[in-house]
């Protein structure tokens, strides 16, 4: 299949067909994917008031945190805990299975306890801890890789994983992506004046910033011949990907949404789809003002005058950083399987220009392909398209 | 290519060759890479500067460090340690007194791909631009970036390593180097100046360069200047 420069191979024959074959979750609304939906579905938030640290002299006091995630005996990092809560939801792996991990700050609280002179377990710094104890953890052969791509991580990685199996160089991949609450963060999008004071309105008006959370994701991605193989129902298609840089500004959106729009059209291109094919949006909506302007803006260029329903999970989920990307594919999976979107929690007045598009309420959709998307500082962007699992005349492995 | 190490900064074709040996990095100025004043450039941290000056050389070495046009070329980096230094500079803003002066120039630096960021927009990237972190043999940059070429998003992939002296409380990485090395692979047929060589992803996934299997971005440049430029193939290096 040949394709112009700058523009990916579209459509069928763009590579093999990737599916989605396991997926777990932990979020602060729940420790399963089904329990985060329908806390998510009631119109739930896990931003609380913030106990893990003093935050008096902070933007904010509140953030969403894992329940009951405990500090290891000895002071290790609570990231083990919430990586081993995370696996406990997936099934086994194939030893071959190609390793994308995607955390932007790791044990960042290890970091801390050193500098404080707090307990810690000097193993948590390595920088390749995150890998070797998934790699042991999962029993895989692979040496794996962490995708650093700030918020857009996980975003990232699926686009990764999924491209290789598409392009024949891998067969299995699994995306793994956590962050944490950290006094590290939470401090430095304070004083970056990005976070708000009360849990975080995406889309709204009134909306002042964004609000942290912690959680963790995995998806398991197969070839869709591999996954008949090996008796693995597939759960939807990751039929198209793109990921492109607003080459703007550092910290900032681009507010034209270029990068966005970039990626969003590299996605659908890959996908052979057009923008009327898409029947929901699950939104990066941070509820920042720049942010959100930026996609409203940008989707709008992409979709013309007949933008999807979109929703962000944030205003439930606070901002899990690295494992945004992925918590909102899983929860993505679910609505597309549901045919609805979830209520943007935090919403009360729309964004001039959001009218009809976001709502506090679940939103029914009819379609088949969901494109979720998140954006990060240094500019990256990163779209996924994900659509229904394949049929039968996916060729045999 | 471009390359800064212990050992110097430089760019391929001006090289007389190439080094990356253990020891302090020179100290990065702006007019090394660029004439007009540049207000962001002093206030990059370390691993931003040295990414930032790495990946500047290998783009003029190329002959794309131009005016700033918009273009769809992408730019991968695997980093050990990546801003780790950079996020014990930032603790110190924080730790003295309690949240009362957290730094939010340094905390912007505290994800390793910022650098790319500064990257993309002083060169008008537009392609991918992420960071990886990976263990072993170092050539996951160099194949992602093949990999991106292969399906058609991006003309032109900057791939590369970047990393600087751990800083307290870790020891230097087994085998880590400090420094930056970029090369610019190009798919484009009408690659000026000429190539150094051809470039690709043979059997097994390993990354080959002149019928050599290649363990890393650093190997790469040593094998292109041993080489020598070639004429115009497919993809360059």
């Amino acid at each position: 299949m040949t394709s112009e420069p700058g523009q990916p191979a579209s459509g069928a024959g763009a590579g093999r067909p990737v599916v989605v074959t396991d997926v777990a979750v932990v979020t602060a609304l729940g420790d399963t994917l089904a329990a985060t939906w329908q806390a998510l579905l009631g119109g739930q938030t896990g931003i609380r008031p913030l106990a893990r640290f003093p935050t008096d002299r902070y933007a904010a006091r509140v953030a969403a945190c894992v329940d009951r995630l405990p500090v290891p005996v000895g002071g290790g990092s609570r990231l083990w805990p919430l990586l081993e809560r995370l696996l406990a939801g997936l099934g086994p792996l194939p030893a071959d299975t190609r390793l994308f991990a995607a955390t932007t700050k790791g044990a960042i609280d290890a970091l801390e306890n050193w500098r404080l002179g707090r307990p810690f377990d000097p193993a948590d710094l390595e920088p390749g801890r995150v890998l070797d104890w998934l790699r042991s953890r999962l029993g895989l052969c692979d040496d794996g890789l962490n995708v650093n791509a700030a918020c857009a991580s996980s975003t990232v990685a699926v686009s990764l994983a999924a491209a290789e199996i598409a392009a024949g160089r891998a067969e299995v991949a699994v995306v793994c992506a956590a962050d944490l609450v950290s006094e590290f963060v939470f401090s430095g999008f304070s004083a970056l004046q990005a976070l708000s004071p009360v849990p975080c309105r995406p889309f709204d008006r009134a909306r002042a910033g964004l609000s942290l959370g912690e959680g963790a994701a995995a998806l398991v991605l197969m070839g869709a011949g591999r996954a008949r193989h090996d008796g693995r129902p597939p759960i939807a298609t990751v039929a198209g990907w793109g990921v492109a840089d607003d080459a703007t500004h550092v910290t900032a959106p681009a507010r034209d949404g270029c990068g966005l729009i970039q990626a969003t059209q590299l996605a659908l291109a890959r996908a052979g789809l057009g923008p009327a094919d898409i029947a929901a949006i699950s939104a990066h909506g941070t509820g920042t003002v720049y942010n959100d302007l930026m996609e409203l803006t940008a989707f709008r260029r992409v979709f013309g005058g007949v933008v999807p329903p979109m929703h962000s999970v944030k205003g439930a989920l606070g901002h899990t950083l690295g494992a945004a990307g992925a918590i909102e594919t899983a929860l993505g999976l679910v609505a597309l399987r549901e045919q609805t979107a979830p209520p943007t929690v935090g919403l009360r007045e729309p964004e001039a220009g959001a009218e009809g598009l976001v709502s506090s309420r679940p939103q029914r959709f009819s379609g088949r392909y969901l494109l979720t998307s998140n954006s990060g500082f240094g500019g990256i962007n990163a779209a996924v398209v994900l659509g229904p699992p394949p049929g039968p005349t996916v060729e045999a492995r | 290519m471009g390359w800064v190490t212990a050992a110097g900064a430089a760019r391929g074709r001006q090289a007389r060759g190439f080094a990356m040996p253990v020891g302090p990095l020179p100290k990065l100025t702006r007019q090394m890479v660029f004439d007009e004043p540049d207000a962001r450039f002093g206030r990059l941290d370390a691993f931003s500067r040295l990414g930032l000056v790495a990946a500047a050389l290998a783009l003029q070495d190329a002959g794309l460090a131009g005016p700033v046009v918009r273009r769809p070329f992408g730019v991968v980096a695997s980093t050990v340690r990546g801003c780790a230094a950079t996020d014990v500079a930032y603790l110190e803003t924080l730790v003295p007194a309690p949240g009362a002066m957290p730094s939010p120039n340094l905390f912007a630096y505290t994800l390793p791909n910022c650098f790319l960021g500064e990257v993309a927009l002083r060169f008008g990237l537009t392609g991918p631009a992420y960071v990886l972190n990976e263990q072993g043999p170092r050539v996951a940059a160099l194949r992602l970036a093949l990999s991106a070429l292969d399906s058609g998003d991006v003309q032109v992939m900057l791939a590369g390593v970047c990393d600087v002296p751990a800083p307290s409380p870790w020891g230097d990485a087994a085998g880590v180097l400090p420094g930056a090395v970029f090369v610019v692979l190009d798919r484009r047929d009408s690659a000026d100046p000429a190539p150094w060589g051809e470039i690709g992803v043979g059997e097994g996934g390993a990354v080959r360069y002149g019928g050599s299997v290649v363990t890393g971005v650093p190997g790469l440049v040593e094998a292109c200047l041993a080489g020598g430029p070639r004429p115009p193939t497919a993809v360059s290096a």
